[in-house]
């Protein structure tokens, strides 16, 4: 096979039908998200508008979306970028987070049945709690304990950050089960919305961006839940306190979780770049006539060369997810991806704010939203600062003398 | 004679400006964005300082200080809140430009009101986007003869317009092409005021600010200056207030590196204070790094505005602006990053300077001086 970059003409259709769909039905809630912090109340009549099965997060997906050659993470990239060039509320809507992606990762065969196939094959949503007030990137710095209790785990401690966390249908918390045992004995557990001592003790902050999006702080407050909750649980004493006797601990479940997502969030953030550009450049062109000249060539030069970036971003994630489909080792890739994009994607927009000049940063255009939704996606699921780190180990044969 | 050091009286008015920001504008900050407008009670006291309303003791003001002294008053404000900051300095650039550049008579007019005036406004019309400099202001204050004289074009970000008094509007007098000023009363006809955007402003909402289309006729007294006004005067003053915006974003730079640094110093992260990690460090040696160019440039410039009218005064000005710019927005988004998740909450200030420093690098822009670079 020679290298080809093109994607499918299916595939391309594909995502252009759920771009012009976004920005016909989701833009115009942009604001309105953004203000309420919280997606239209009928965000479900405005889904069900939609040329194509993007399904809900509570409602069963009539019909399963398309394949193509390209392959499903492939798929999702564009997917992705298509469906939040209009606004990325409409994820918080119908994306299913990434709990279950853990699941399918660490769970038995049993539990992958139980809590990734239904959400994969009739859609729901699930959160992620890793994150504690006192740490981010360290993980192994998880103060939340399990502690056994005959048939259940008991679970006491706070988790921050949680994207659906307050409203999805499980979260699944990182817990210590012992102490003394360091990182290793941090276990992965479900935890089924509405489980006594479950408490949503925010169910949004108050953020910068991303507004609409579910941040939630959960507390658990002698949680108790089944035994078998207990992601890779077999039933054996293996399971008991300590550290985890599978090969797969709760932290590089967690981050293999992440992993698959990366490029997803730089997609995100193309998204927001790539709409901001695209408004900016319509603008700019009415505006033509009141620049001069020698300026009209340099706002030129600087369109094109913010839509190179952006191309070059997408490559990364490409790659990152092409292997990704293939089942082969993209690990480095997907750091590369989500390291990558964002960062550029914020200058995008601040850049095309500038272009505008101060009406640019007005809120009655979208690009001071998306410049401050953006801010997030080099942050979270692992920061630039943690990218580095993994590509650098990469870049340095392994060697793991960085963290 | 080469001298690097601020003068004793400059440090002074660093340490004071710095200290008053702390301790009243630093908590003023949410409440003047939540509100679109600085707290009475704060403006009270900012307007002791002088910044609202800078004018000579013979107007009963405190004087006017040269433009070095007032970049570092502007920038020890601007580390408690640049929307604050950037509010007052924008309000007293009516009595600056009256102070300056006005005839004894339209001092005497506007002055002692102004400085006395304790919830007065001021603002001037200036900028009009489009990358324009001062010297490409397409707004035309042009003689129609018999005493008359028109003034017609549009003008961006003007802070106060609704209730500036005087508003100052700065175009260009078509006959000898350099630049004019009029003075404009809040009840004169032939000002559109544009709507102010209905959810605020990315990060500048402690002021109003509107775009105005101005089409009207003044009479000679209006001139800022009279009819023979010497336009250099107004060229320094203008290139004061631009590097007013510079020194809003450096004050605002300055302190967000403070804020990270102190929260890298705390928050520990792999058995180690974040500050440890070169990944992190350097992000905030690579800001002060740049603020301290950046700060530097900004006072050549100030030095060289009070030098009387010089070749390239224009263009050192944008430099020191677009470089304030472009680094308060990076350095601000750093120190986000600093903070991680929690840079990103509402909790921390570092949000509020991220969203006003790039805010503030939209006003004054010209893609002329650098190019869009990718971050990687």
């Amino acid at each position: 096979m020679t290298v080809s970059f093109e994607l499918s003409d299916d595939l391309v259709g594909y995502g252009r039908e759920i771009r012009d769909w976004s920005v016909e039905a989701v833009r115009p809630y942009a604001r309105y998200a953004d203000v309420h912090h919280a997606a239209p109340d009928h965000w479900r009549q405005i889904v069900e508008t939609c040329p194509v099965a993007i399904g809900t997060h509570d409602r069963r997906q009539v019909k399963r979306q398309p394949a193509f050659a390209e392959g499903k993470w492939v798929r999702d990239l564009v997917v992705t970028e298509s469906l939040t060039y209009g606004d990325h509320w409409i994820s918080n809507v119908i994306g299913a987070g990434i709990g279950h992606l853990v699941v399918k990762l660490m769970g038995t065969p049993e539990q992958i049945d139980k809590w990734y196939r239904p959400i994969v094959d009739n859609g729901g949503q699930t959160a992620f709690g890793l994150t504690e007030p006192q740490f981010g990137s360290d993980t192994s710095m998880v103060e939340t304990t399990a502690t056994r209790d005959g048939d259940t785990w008991v679970l006491n401690g706070t988790k921050m950050y949680c994207t659906y966390g307050g409203q999805a249908d499980y979260v699944v918390v990182f817990a210590s089960t012992d102490k003394a045992a360091g990182p290793a004995a941090i276990r992965a557990f479900v935890v089924p919305k509405g489980t006594s001592g479950f408490h949503v003790a925010k169910f949004n902050e108050d953020k910068l961006g991303i507004r609409s999006w579910t941040t939630s702080e959960l507390l658990f407050e002698d949680c108790a839940i089944p035994v078998e909750n207990q992601l890779g649980w077999t039933g054996g004493d293996g399971d008991g306190p300590g550290p985890a006797p599978r090969t797969r601990s709760g932290r590089s479940g967690a981050l293999g979780a992440l992993a698959q997502n990366k490029p997803n969030i730089s997609a995100t953030g193309i998204a927001m770049a790539q709409a901001s550009l695209d408004i900016a450049t319509d603008l700019l062109q009415e505006q033509r006539q009141s620049f001069a000249p020698h300026r009209w060539s340099l706002v030129e030069s600087d369109l094109e060369n913010m839509n190179a970036a952006l191309g070059r971003a997408r490559l990364v994630n490409f790659r990152a997810q092409w292997l990704q489909d293939l089942q082969r080792a993209n690990k480095t890739e997907a750091s590369v991806a989500k390291a990558y994009g964002p960062p550029t994607c914020e200058r995008v927009i601040r850049r095309c704010m500038q272009l505008l000049g101060p009406d640019g940063a007005s809120t009655d255009l979208l690009l001071e939203k998306w410049y401050r939704d953006v801010k997030i996606l080099d942050i979270f699921e692992g920061s630039g600062q943690v990218q580095r780190i993994i590509v650098g180990r990469a870049v340095f044969g392994g060697a793991d003398r960085v963290a | 004679m080469f001298e690097l050091d601020l003068s004793e009286e400059q440090i002074a008015v660093r340490d004071l400006s710095r200290d008053f920001a702390t301790r009243v504008l630093a908590g003023a900050a949410r409440d003047a964005e939540t509100n679109r407008r600085v707290p009475d009670e704060v403006w009270r006291q900012v307007f002791e300082t002088g910044l609202t309303a800078p004018a000579s003791e013979d107007h009963g003001g405190g004087g006017i200080p040269d433009t070095l002294t007032h970049l570092v008053a502007l920038e020890g404000l601007a580390t408690g809140d640049p929307g604050i900051a950037i509010a007052a300095m924008w309000s007293g650039g009516s009595a600056l430009l009256v102070g300056l550049c006005g005839t004894a008579a339209q001092q005497y007019a506007y002055l002692p009101r102004l400085a006395s005036d304790r919830q007065g406004r001021g603002g001037v019309a200036l900028y009009e986007g489009f990358g324009r400099a001062p010297s490409e202001y397409q707004t035309r204050i042009e003689h129609l003869g018999s005493g008359t004289w028109q003034v017609a074009g549009t003008k961006v970000a003007v802070p106060f317009a609704a209730e500036a008094d005087p508003l100052v509007l700065v175009g260009t007098d078509p006959t000898t092409g350099e630049l004019r000023a009029a003075l404009i009363p809040p009840d004169a006809g032939g000002v559109a005021i544009g709507p102010r955007p209905e959810h605020g402003h990315l990060g500048l909402d402690a002021v109003p600010l509107h775009t105005v289309t101005f089409d009207l006729t003044i009479g000679p007294g209006q001139l800022l200056g009279g009819p023979g006004a010497a336009a250099g005067l107004l060229v320094g003053a203008v290139g004061r207030l631009r590097l007013s915006v510079a020194a809003a974003a450096i004050g605002c730079a300055a302190r967000s590196v403070e804020y990270a640094a102190a929260y890298a110093n705390e928050r520990i992260a792999f058995g180690k204070p974040l500050a440890a990690f070169q990944g992190v460090s350097f992000l905030l040696a690579d800001a002060a790094i740049q603020i301290e160019a950046c700060r530097l440039d900004l006072w050549r410039a100030g030095v060289r505005v009070d030098a009387g009218p010089i070749g390239g005064l224009e263009r050192a000005v944008s430099h020191a602006v677009n470089y304030a710019g472009s680094v308060a927005a990076s350095v601000t988004r750093d120190a986000v990053q600093v903070l991680g998740g929690h840079g990103f909450m509402r909790d921390h200030p570092v949000e509020r300077w991220y969203r006003a420093a790039a805010a503030l690098s939209t006003i004054d822009f010209d893609p002329t001086y650098a190019a869009f670079a990718p971050a990687l």
